[in-house]
C-alpha cells in the first residue's frame, strides 16, 4: 500500500506511574497531538499563533476549548505543551486532545519529551 | 499494554489508513482508534478543514452532534459524525475534508467507510 498522506507517530511510556499516550498527526493546515492517560481526547482544545506584527519578539498564543471543561488551567497546560510544536511546524496551528490525570509540572515536561519523540512536523 | 479502563477492553490508541479511488479521485482515511471512540479523517488534499463530535445519548434515538471546528453552513461532517455514532455506539470524531460539490461521492464515501467497518472492525 502506497504511503498515506497524512504522516502520524505515536508513542506510550510510564509517566510518574501512569500509563500515558501521544499520538502526533501532521495536517498541511494543523498538528493534531493526542495527550491522554485515558485512551480518549478528552478536551479538545486549539493553540493558534496571533498573527505577528514583527518578527523580533516571539509570537503569543490564543488557547480556546472547543470541547470540554473550560478552565483556566487547561489553558496553561495547553499552552506549555503546543507552544513549541507550533514554534518547529512554522507557526502552524496546533489541536490539542487533552486527557491527564496528573497535571503536575513534572509531568507536562515528561509529557514534552515524548510529543519531542514523535515529531511529524 | 492493556486495562480495564471504564469496564472496556482497550488496549492503547491505534492508527489506520486506507485509500480507495472514488469518481476518479483517491480519497484517503485515517482513523485514530481510541477508547470507546475514533476519530476519522477523510480527505483528497492533507488539510483539517472541519471537525464534528457526536455521540449517543440515552435522551434521544439519534445521537447528539456538534461542529467544533470549521464552516457550519458545511453539514457533512456533522452528519457523517451522527451516523458513525449511532452505528457503532461509539464517541466518533469525524473530519470532513473533501469538496462539496457532488453529492453523490459523499454516499460512495460513506459505503466505504461501513465496508471498512465491515471488513476491519476492530480498527474503530
Amino acid at each position: 500500500m502506497a504511503e498515506p498522506i497524512i504522516k502520524s507517530r505515536q508513542a506510550q511510556k510510564e509517566v510518574n506511574g501512569i500509563s500515558t499516550e501521544v499520538v502526533c498527526t501532521q495536517f498541511s493546515n494543523y498538528i493534531f497531538v493526542v495527550l491522554t492517560q485515558y485512551g480518549k481526547i478528552g478536551t479538545l482544545i486549539s493553540v493558534t499563533p496571533d498573527s505577528r506584527s514583527n518578527d523580533i519578539s516571539t509570537p503569543t498564543f490564543s488557547t480556546k476549548v472547543l470541547l470540554g471543561k473550560d478552565e483556566p488551567l487547561t489553558h496553561v497546560c495547553a499552552k506549555n505543551l503546543a507552544t513549541f510544536v507550533s514554534l518547529e511546524a512554522g507557526n502552524r496551528p496546533v489541536l490539542l486532545g487533552l486527557a491527564l490525570k496528573d497535571s503536575s509540572i513534572d509531568t507536562i515536561q515528561e509529557i514534552k519529551e515524548i510529543i519531542k519523540s514523535c515529531k511529524v512536523w | 499494554m492493556t486495562e480495564m479502563l471504564n469496564g472496556s477492553d482497550f488496549g492503547g490508541i491505534l492508527v489506520h489508513n486506507f485509500s480507495e479511488k472514488i469518481l476518479e479521485q483517491v480519497v484517503h482515511f485515517h482513523v485514530m482508534k481510541l477508547n470507546e471512540g475514533f476519530f476519522l479523517w477523510v480527505g483528497s488534499a492533507p488539510a483539517l478543514s472541519n471537525l464534528a463530535v457526536s455521540m449517543s445519548s440515552k435522551y434521544d434515538s439519534m445521537p447528539l452532534s456538534t461542529l467544533v471546528m470549521g464552516d457550519p453552513s458545511n453539514t457533512a461532517a456533522n452528519s457523517l459524525a451522527q451516523r458513525l455514532a449511532k452505528r457503532t455506539k461509539k464517541q466518533v470524531f469525524v473530519s470532513y475534508s473533501l469538496p462539496m460539490t457532488d453529492s453523490s461521492l459523499g454516499l460512495l464515501v460513506e459505503n466505504r467507510i461501513k465496508k471498512e467497518l465491515e471488513l476491519h472492525p476492530e480498527n474503530f
